[in-house]
């Protein structure tokens, strides 16, 4: 195999890593502050990458407008299951919101069928189609431009979660909620952000990876990869989530390469299975400390 | 300033307090001591709202704060630290001190996503600061290290320097002292006192160091076994035989 072609192949992995990375880092979001897995949140990437579509089809509105509908349509939609559901569970187990969102996830994606039908629908890319040529290498606009817009995205999250009010805020509720409390933090705003701004991210992800697997009703199982990438990375870490992520991506797509094609799909759990049986609390996780 | 009348609160039927009252005034040192498990903690935990009370009022400034959620009662100027430090331990020493002055910034979401030049510029004052809170505790030099890997004496501090952060009228300090050598616990005595005369703070205190007690205090309350068994001036309750009775009797003096 030629160095050009496993370039391609390594850059085409990143692409579908960043989106993997984006999916475990608005699982993280969500995990984080309300120590919940939310198994709606590709079922609120795909709900809120049709709503765009749907601005397309009616307005004839051009993508960046597209990409500002699914965006906002996330918000309302993440903002709503939280305090319209979720909050309600609140003093619920763990176990049980994991169920009501499993729940939720299961209802969004028959109200998507109802609305929108099973069908898949090709989704116009953002990016040109002419392939780039670096030398011998060529590489696709959409890749390329995948991997810029995520990482863009990713470090607005660095910047928001560094310098200011609101990330700060969710870092604090996500060590120590009594102290963030006590701090005169309302941790129900801190929850409500948490939905939003993960579906903020979920919805971004949606627009950037349609054009690539196609809009339809079932695209909200990239997030079953999200998880695998918190979990490689040691859920709980953003960094961490962007290293699954990426990994996650590029292994998918290398692996065909050496081993039956067959055996694709198993190759980020044989990673993730070898990775936490040697670092249990993933490659950057945090050793877990027992509250004393 | 803050009014606590009739308290009372019970864990699984062990009356942790009864019939509690307390009436501490504006920019007073108050001290609560006892022996262990005498309900002092417990006082603070009501008065910042993260317990309930099944009898009683508590008051602040007018504001009934038992109808207040936690963060609320923290808005309306009221800070505390704790007996175990809780420091955001993955957050820097800065950081902890910035999630403090949380209450008073302004800016929203929204508006930091397109950073504006005025919430860059809150940004950078509650920074500057933190900064300054943190020189003024000792602690500029681990500005920027992990919360959770800084020593205990320092941990203590920097929980004050959050608390102070949030700018509160009535601070409520859980065992300051604990855990500080006696030069430590001289500097927390001037601290604490400038606190009152400079910035016009209110404290109450919980504290076994009796040094420090009977030193800075403006009055002092005993519970023992959830009651108020005196309160007075540190050298009247020195000198109560109530007092010298709940201390011996216990086995546990300080």
């Amino acid at each position: 195999m030629t160095t050009a072609a496993l370039v391609h192949v390594v850059v085409s992995g990143l692409a579908t890593g960043s989106i993997y990375a984006l999916m475990a880092i608005s699982l993280v979001i969500i995990y984080n502050a309300t120590r919940t897995l939310n198994f709606a949140q590709g079922e609120i990437l795909m709900v809120s990458t049709f709503v765009g579509w749907t601005a397309m089809q009616v307005l004839r509105a051009p993508l960046v407008v597209v990409l500002i509908v699914a965006v906002a349509a996330a918000a309302g939609l993440g903002w709503a299951l939280e305090r319209l559901v979720i909050r309600h569970a609140i003093s619920a187990t763990h176990f049980d919101v994991l169920i009501i969102t499993l729940g939720l996830s299961l209802m969004l994606r028959s109200a998507a069928g109802l609305v929108w039908t099973h069908d898949e629908f090709p989704f116009p890319s953002l990016f040109g189609n002419r392939p780039l040529a670096i030398g011998p290498v060529r590489l696709a606009p959409v890749s390329l431009g995948i991997i810029g817009a995520s990482l863009a995205l990713m470090l607005a999250l660095y910047a928001l979660f560094r310098w200011t009010r609101m990330g700060r805020a969710m870092r604090a509720v996500a060590q120590n909620q009594r102290a963030a409390r006590l701090m005169g933090i309302s941790v129900e705003r801190v929850y409500s952000g948490s939905w939003v701004l993960a579906a903020v991210v979920g919805a971004v992800a949606g627009v950037l990876i349609a054009p690539v697997v196609f809009l339809s009703s079932k695209m909200g199982l990239v997030a079953i990869n999200g998880f695998t990438a918190a979990v490689l990375g040691g859920f709980g870490s953003m960094p961490g989530a962007v290293v699954g992520g990426m990994l996650l991506g590029v292994l998918e797509n290398l692996a065909p390469l050496y081993l039956p094609s067959s055996i694709k799909h198993s190759v980020p759990f044989l990673v993730m299975i070898t990775i936490l049986l040697v670092r249990p609390s993933g490659l950057l996780g945090r050793v877990a400390r027992r509250k004393v | 300033m803050l009014s606590v009348e009739d308290l009372s609160i019970s864990f699984g039927g062990l009356d942790a307090l009864s019939g509690l009252s307390l009436e501490v005034t504006e920019r007073e040192i108050f001290a609560l001591i006892g022996p262990n498990g005498a309900g002092k903690s417990t006082v603070f935990n009501v008065v910042t709202g993260l317990y309930r009370p099944s009898r009683g009022r508590v008051t602040f400034r007018g504001d009934d704060l038992l109808a207040l959620a936690p963060h609320e009662i923290a808005r309306r100027g009221v800070g505390r630290t704790f007996q175990n430090t809780e420091v955001f331990r993955q957050l820097t020493a800065i950081d902890n001190v910035l999630v403090g002055r949380h209450a008073h910034l302004r800016s929203g979401v929204l508006r930091g996503a397109f950073g504006l030049a005025s919430v860059r510029r809150e940004e950078a004052e509650a920074r500057e600061l933190a900064r300054r809170l943190l020189a003024r505790l000792g602690l500029a030099e681990v500005a920027d290290t992990e919360a959770g890997s800084l020593p205990l004496g320092y941990q203590k501090r920097l929980e004050l320097a959050r608390a102070l952060a949030a700018e509160p009228r009535l601070l409520l300090l859980d065992e300051p002292a604990g855990g500080l050598n006696p030069t430590e616990t001289q500097t927390l005595m001037k601290l604490i006192q400038r606190l009152r005369d400079e910035s016009g703070l209110t404290l109450l205190l919980v504290e076994h160091d009796m040094e420090l007690v009977m030193g800075i205090s403006d009055r002092v309350a005993v519970l023992d076994y959830g009651r108020k068994i005196a309160e007075g001036k540190p050298r009247e309750i020195a000198a109560d035989p109530a007092v010298v009775e709940a201390y011996l009797g216990s086995g546990d003096g300080a």
